[in-house]
């Protein structure tokens, strides 16, 4: 008579290896931009509370704990950008009749895109605030 | 250099045994012994109780996978001149499968799911048999390393969401349906998106990227699902235009 033992998957399974590490940090980028997505939402909250209240937040943003955040959060957006975009040609497979895109193409211009995007919102930014600051 | 090898084989005896325990094997070592002769090794000199499942010792037919040091491997492409530092190579059924006997697991849901897709071309009419379906090579191309699967199921092992939910049909299954999609001579994806559109089916996978990693045949069963997911997303918009029309799935 047959009795097969039913393995049970354990709530540690993702420690067991490093693949399911890597995996699940590349998950985890997720709460730190969220935690982010709060301290900015906190932050237009306080905008319109006024002025005094937007500069304790501004204040707060240059303690230890609020570089912490960012630091935190921006190192965790590159590593979701790096690994999403690393993961881009294994998806977005341009193959038919019609037309075919070598999938190095597409990964680099995802790659450019980001560059760009990321470069713009720097220089925008930048140009932005320049007379204010530089004035 | 040593010239043994120690094996820990984890043993499941459904006569006598409630659990799997270990047992300890020292085997011989040589540059060409791959993990599946330590195991007949055993069975021939040591201890003909143990039980594995193994046939051609040429990875193509995918019946010899296990778990060696936490990895899926097939035990016939897979070393014991790789583990002579580690000293001792730990070796049980595969991941996520009912075990039926020592280092065999039982794979016929894996198979179950396989035959869900309906791996095989599908034709609304049959060409007649002097004539051959032509295909040029760029249209092979396209689905000739999804065609490449032995149904090994190693791939099912790696696979975190199938552990979690069984009915999920996993990487093999999933990438059989692309391969037969992606063939210029089938008509039969009509038949197979709802598998994929499925919550059982492409939606369940979240990209773990394990299965392609552990895969003997470089099928790359991850990219596969996820351009199923895009396949699924275009036969949802499709089918939302044709329901407007008044006509049925694509």
């Amino acid at each position: 008579m047959r009795k097969p033992w039913q393995p049970q998957q354990p709530r540690s399974w993702w420690l067991r290896n490093p693949a399911y590490r890597r995996y699940m940090l590349r998950e985890a980028t997720a709460l730190p931009l969220l935690l982010y997505t709060l301290l900015l939402l906190a932050g237009i909250v306080q905008f319109s509370r006024g002025e005094a209240a937007f500069a304790t937040w501004l204040s707060w943003l240059q303690t230890p704990a609020g570089l912490l955040l960012q630091g935190i959060a921006l190192a965790a957006a590159l590593l979701h950008a790096v690994t999403w975009v690393a993961l881009v040609p294994k998806i977005l497979v341009i193959d038919s009749d019609r037309l075919r895109i070598d999938p190095r193409h597409v990964l680099r211009a995802h790659q450019l895109g980001a560059l760009a995007g990321n470069l713009g919102l720097v220089g925008a930014t930048l140009w932005l605030l320049w007379p204010a600051g530089g004035a | 250099m040593s010239d043994t090898i120690e094996l820990a084989v984890t043993r499941y005896r459904p006569e006598q045994d409630t659990q799997p325990w270990e047992q300890r094997y020292t085997v011989p070592c040589s540059d060409d012994m791959s993990v599946l002769d330590a195991l007949n090794y055993i069975k021939d000199a040591l201890d003909p109780s143990l039980s594995h499942r193994w046939s051609c010792r040429m990875a193509i037919c995918g019946s010899c996978g296990v778990m060696v040091n936490g990895e899926p491997k097939l035990s016939c492409k897979t070393f014991l001149r790789d583990y002579r530092e580690a000293g001792v190579l730990e070796v049980r059924a595969l991941d996520n499968l009912p075990v039926e006997r020592d280092l065999v697991a039982d794979i016929s849901g894996v198979v179950e799911h396989i035959e869900a897709v309906k791996p095989w071309l599908i034709r609304h009419s049959e060409a007649p048999v002097d004539t051959a379906h032509s295909q040029t090579p760029a249209q092979m191309a396209r689905y000739h390393a999804f065609s490449q699967c032995i149904n090994c199921a190693l791939c099912y092992a790696a696979c975190p969401q199938f552990g979690r939910n069984p009915a999920f049909l996993g990487p093999a299954a999933l990438t059989l349906a692309q391969r037969y999609n992606l063939d210029s001579r089938d008509e039969g994806s009509s038949e197979r998106m709802p598998w994929l559109n499925a919550e059982e089916g492409v939606w369940s996978c979240t990209f773990v990227g394990y299965c392609s990693e552990v895969c003997p045949k470089d099928v790359d069963p991850a990219s596969a699902i996820n351009r199923g997911k895009v396949a699924s997303d275009i036969n949802y918009g499709v089918n939302l235009f044709r329901l407007l029309r008044g006509k049925g799935d694509a």
